[in-house]
């Protein structure tokens, strides 16, 4: 079976996978070549005193992954909402060559 | 090289071009289906319904402990909920947790047991997958940005476990072993077709 994706469709998954693949691989990348922290907690001695803090607040990342799961949930409602794709009852009839 | 010259093949050379046809037609990648020659994983094949059937159950007993452990010890009292919603500051979400934690502080003590407990079961039965999973995710979501263990990176088991419902939702899991396979073929679903939204 085929499945046809429309114009929202394809905007969804670009949409919400560009935003969350932002997040989590793109900025993480940015705060590895940023050095030390490597992840996106500060780091700390071993007093507990914060020696390094991310380059890229980690709000910041989350915020574009939680932004990724919105729009997959409005298109879920969306889906929800709009009439359903109905597949076109075609029946192929057999034409005798020429 | 035809046939038509060397008369009727011997069984030997036969075999060797009949072989060699096969191995030129299956080699062929598959761009629709990655693993067709290495591994059937069609959605409708053996091993697709009987991973995503252990998948969908396993993560279904990992939120039925999680509730049903906190209803035997508090009931539907479970006064962490809102202690910990109230802590989540300055995070993503912004003020909606503390809100939440503040005015539905009740609501949230019941239905952080009861939810968990339900969610887990949805999935282990497999009946309103989908639906069930939508709230997996709503919860899980609270998690990873509340606990924000991210000393290792985002990607933690809190985002794992995040991603694990949303695949629930994708592949509409409770289609495989589960009720929703049955509920899906009943009158009430095929009047009403949206409703395999949250079921699947």
């Amino acid at each position: 079976m085929q499945q046809h994706t429309t114009v929202i469709d394809k905007a969804a998954m670009a949409l919400s996978g560009g935003l969350m693949l932002l997040g989590v691989v793109v900025l993480g990348i940015v705060e590895i070549l940023a050095g030390k922290p490597y992840s996106a907690a500060p780091l700390t001695n071993d007093a507990g005193e914060i020696i390094a803090t991310p380059m890229v607040d980690p709000t910041l990342r989350t915020g574009l992954v939680l932004a990724g799961l919105l729009v997959l949930a409005l298109y879920g409602v969306y889906r929800l909402v709009a009439p359903m794709k109905t597949e076109t009852a075609t029946t192929q009839q057999e034409i005798t060559a020429d | 090289m035809g046939f038509h010259s060397v008369g009727t093949p011997s069984p030997l050379y036969a075999t060797v071009v009949r072989n060699s046809i096969c191995e030129v037609t299956q080699m062929s990648y598959q761009a629709a289906n990655p693993l067709a020659d290495d591994f059937e994983l069609e959605l409708g094949g053996a091993w697709t319904a009987y991973w995503l059937a252990f998948l969908r159950v396993v993560t279904g007993w990992w939120f039925f402990h999680a509730g049903v452990t906190k209803l035997i010890e508090d009931g539907l009292a479970y006064s962490y909920g809102p202690m910990y919603l109230k802590q989540m500051t300055g995070t993503a979400l912004g003020p909606i947790p503390v809100l939440m934690g503040e005015h539905l502080g009740w609501l949230i003590q019941a239905m952080v047991p009861l939810g968990e407990t339900l969610i887990g079961l949805g999935l282990m039965v497999g009946a309103l997958v989908r639906l069930a999973s939508v709230f997996g995710v709503f919860f899980m979501s609270l998690f990873w940005i509340g606990n924000a263990g991210f000393g290792h990176g985002l990607v933690n088991s809190d985002f794992m476990g995040l991603l694990l419902f949303m695949t629930m939702i994708v592949l509409a899991t409770g289609r495989y072993y589960g009720l929703d396979a049955i509920i899906e073929k009943t009158k009430l679903v095929k009047r009403h077709p949206k409703l395999r939204y949250l079921l699947g």
